[in-house]
């Protein structure tokens, strides 16, 4: 029998409410687009050996974007190893790599729980396939590293359900951050690698307005565009000039190949640009 | 499961099979030629408690069974529900009189979280990263272009909610993505929901004649077999030396250079609007018009090829028990090689016959043209998508 004395409160969550700033404007997803040019990357902080106890350590930092309530990704990496495999483990000619991501539970706009949930693993596989093709792993053979990286803070507008969906393309951006902020922290700790692998995105997006047309930009933020139609993730290493791993999503014709090529090309020089602030930040800390 | 299970060949086996895959045309072990599944069976309808299922058991003795279930799940409704739909419904009170899904307007989505994928592979961990990423490609093919939860919805309150059960009920004896992701397929496409009955965003009321229940997937009115749109595929391709090689056994991957995952769609609706346009292009001329489709790339990921973690192999020369070592270490980089034996090893030339894993990526270009491959009018996605036509659905 229900309460009918009482004006109760819902029997399930609810939303908060969130309030239009202005009632005369017109309800776009986007309250300012892209202020970047389409090949520039956020500027970014990287530091290395922030944590004492591990043999390296990196944090990266992305601006902020122009939006207010929009936070740059903070990650931070400890790299524990090489160090012996435990007695029990077989026998491995190579170094055996591991790498976690997880994200803090803070760190969007749904919680996340400690546990690592699908996503947070399939970041981690992927991260594992970017860093094997770098690291140098037959130097250390019958030996482990492992690779642990917190996402301090996810690169996420805090805007309720105008972003519904937009999750997917930030566990892009989340990956390449991750390669960079990796990549600094082996090289702290000092396990060779034929090169400095740095991640990049470039995402074909749709901008607010009717007559636009779809463009390629580098390292993109969701909430800034529309609509994104597919992104790429990159992992590149550039004095050999290879690629160590490629994830895309999307949905391409494949009759314009050019389009997928593009893409590519742009997530190639994202990372080449990523690959430049690393490199100055290991030649400060060797200096 | 890892794609870097662990492969029991000796550096000179991989050596061995290494230079016969790069031969021109490569040679493979199963006599297979480069662009050739392996033979397979398939089945479609097996298990009765589903609302689809199918079954694929391929000639090295792998076989995976998928079962769909779905269950009517009431919509989380969003705090700007309301507004949203005044806005572009203005007339809100004839559009509740309109039957059907017609009075919605066609923007309306679904979310990604109405379809839940499964993979179980014996042997391995529910969340053994392995099979984590297995179960994430494949679920990100199904939900890359938004259409396929878009089918899931009933009404504006209530949505199906798709459980996709994937088994491996062999042991892994290769890589199963490209078994899974077909069965996938197949499963999807027997897939029928009950048909509607009730109108509008009334609580939904479904006829219970099993027989009337439409497919997910609808069928052309015209001829009942044949499938209009289809559900997306994976195919798994690798490049070994200067050759592109398709559905690789576990041996072809452990001596992969790069191997990728590349799912594809098949768009039915692009293809007769390009073909009823000027649109379309000399390309299609070229291989016949007709023949191919219009396909869409959905997603594409680099598979950790299990090569990296294989054993090197040691040359003769580098080899003390041929007396050599004392040679090379007095002509080689001296003291730096005389306190890392290992390095001394490894670093050295690489020697024709000796097996050494691959180090760094590859190039953007070879993973262009793997993707161009898979892609190409009248190649492999076609031949598959076709043989997979031919599997009775029904």
């Amino acid at each position: 029998m229900a309460d009918r004395r009482r004006i109760n409160g819902p029997p399930g969550s609810t939303m908060p409410p969130v309030f239009e700033d202005d009632a005369g404007q017109p309800e776009v997803k986007s309250g300012k687009g892209r202020d970047r040019a389409p090949t520039a990357i956020r500027k970014m902080f990287l530091k290395t050996g922030v944590t004492p106890s591990a043999s390296g350590s990196a944090y990266l930092e992305f601006e902020k974007s122009n939006k207010s309530d929009v936070s740059g990704l903070k990650l931070s990496c400890t790299v524990h190893g090489p160090r012996s495999l435990p007695r029990s483990s077989p026998f491995s000619p190579h170094i055996v790599l591991s790498a976690h991501v997880k994200y803090a539970p803070f760190a969007t706009k749904q919680r996340r729980g400690y546990l690592r949930d699908p996503s947070e693993r399939d970041l981690g596989t992927h991260l594992e396939t970017a860093l094997r093709g770098a690291i140098i792993a037959d130097r250390w053979p019958k030996s482990g590293v492992d690779i642990i990286i917190s996402i301090i803070e996810g690169d996420q507008d805090r805007e309720a359900s105008k972003s519904q969906g937009d999750e997917t393309w930030d566990m892009m951006n989340a990956l390449s951050g991750c390669i960079t902020v990796a990549s600094a922290a082996l090289a702290d700790a000092g396990i060779d690698c034929v090169d400095t692998v740095a991640g990049g995105v470039a995402a074909l997006v749709q901008d607010a307005g009717d007559d636009s047309t779809p463009r390629i930009v580098v390292d993109p933020i969701p909430s800034e565009h529309e609509k994104v139609l597919g992104a790429c993730c990159i992992a590149y290493l550039p004095t050999r000039d290879e690629v160590t791993n490629l994830w895309f999503k999307g949905d391409l014709p494949a009759s314009d190949a050019g389009l997928y090529t593009q893409l590519v090309e742009n997530g190639i020089q994202a990372s080449r640009n990523a690959n430049r602030v690393l490199v100055e930040c290991l030649g400060e800390t060797t200096s | 499961m890892a794609s870097s299970q662990h492969v029991l060949l000796s550096p000179a086996e991989l050596s061995y099979l290494h230079s016969s895959l790069s031969l021109t045309p490569p040679i493979r072990p199963d006599g297979r030629s480069p662009t050739q599944y392996r033979p397979l069976s398939a089945e479609t309808g097996i298990l009765p408690g589903t609302n689809g299922s199918a079954r694929i058991c391929f000639a090295d003795g792998t076989e995976a069974i998928v079962g769909v279930k779905a269950e009517v799940e009431k919509t989380k409704r969003r705090w700007d529900d309301d507004a949203i739909y005044s806005e572009n419904q203005p007339t809100e009170g004839e559009g509740q009189q309109q039957p059907g899904r017609d009075g919605d307007n066609g923007e309306e989505s679904g979310s990604s979280e109405w379809v839940e994928l499964t993979v179980e592979i014996p042997g391995y961990r529910d969340d053994d990263s392995g099979t984590i990423f297995l179960g994430q490609m494949l679920s990100e093919a199904l939900l890359a272009d938004g259409g396929f939860v878009r089918k899931l919805r009933i009404n504006r309150r209530f949505h199906w909610r798709l459980y996709l059960d994937i088994l491996l009920i062999s042991p892994p004896l290769s890589y199963p993505l490209p078994l899974l992701s077909l069965t996938t397929h197949l499963a999807l496409l027997a897939t029928r929901l009950p048909k509607l009955k009730s109108e509008g965003d009334e609580d939904p009321f479904f006829d219970d004649d099993w027989a009337a229940a439409p497919y997910l997937y609808p069928r052309d009115p015209s001829n009942k077999q044949k499938v209009v749109e289809r559900p997306p595929v994976t195919l798994l391709v690798m490049a070994v030396g200067g050759n592109i090689i398709f559905d690789p056994s576990k041996e072809e991957l452990a001596v992969a250079d790069v191997a990728l995952a590349v799912s594809i769609g098949d768009d039915a609706s692009t293809a007769q609007q390009i073909q009823g346009g000027d649109k379309m292009d000399v390309d299609s001329f070229s291989h016949g018009s007709g023949s191919g489709r219009n396909l869409k790339l959905l997603s594409i990921r680099t598979v950790d090829p299990p090569s990296r973690l294989t054993p090197p192999g040691v040359a003769n020369a580098a080899n003390s028990a041929y007396g050599h070592a004392q040679v090379v270490s007095s002509a080689g980089a001296g003291g730096n090689s005389q306190k890392m034996p290992e390095a001394r090893q490894t670093e050295s030339e690489a020697v024709e016959g000796v097996w050494k894993p691959p180090r760094g990526g590859a190039k953007a270009i070879v993973m262009g043209a793997l993707v161009q491959k898979v892609l190409i009018r009248g190649g492999v996605a076609d031949e598959v998508l076709d043989a997979l036509e031919g599997v009775d659905t029904s």
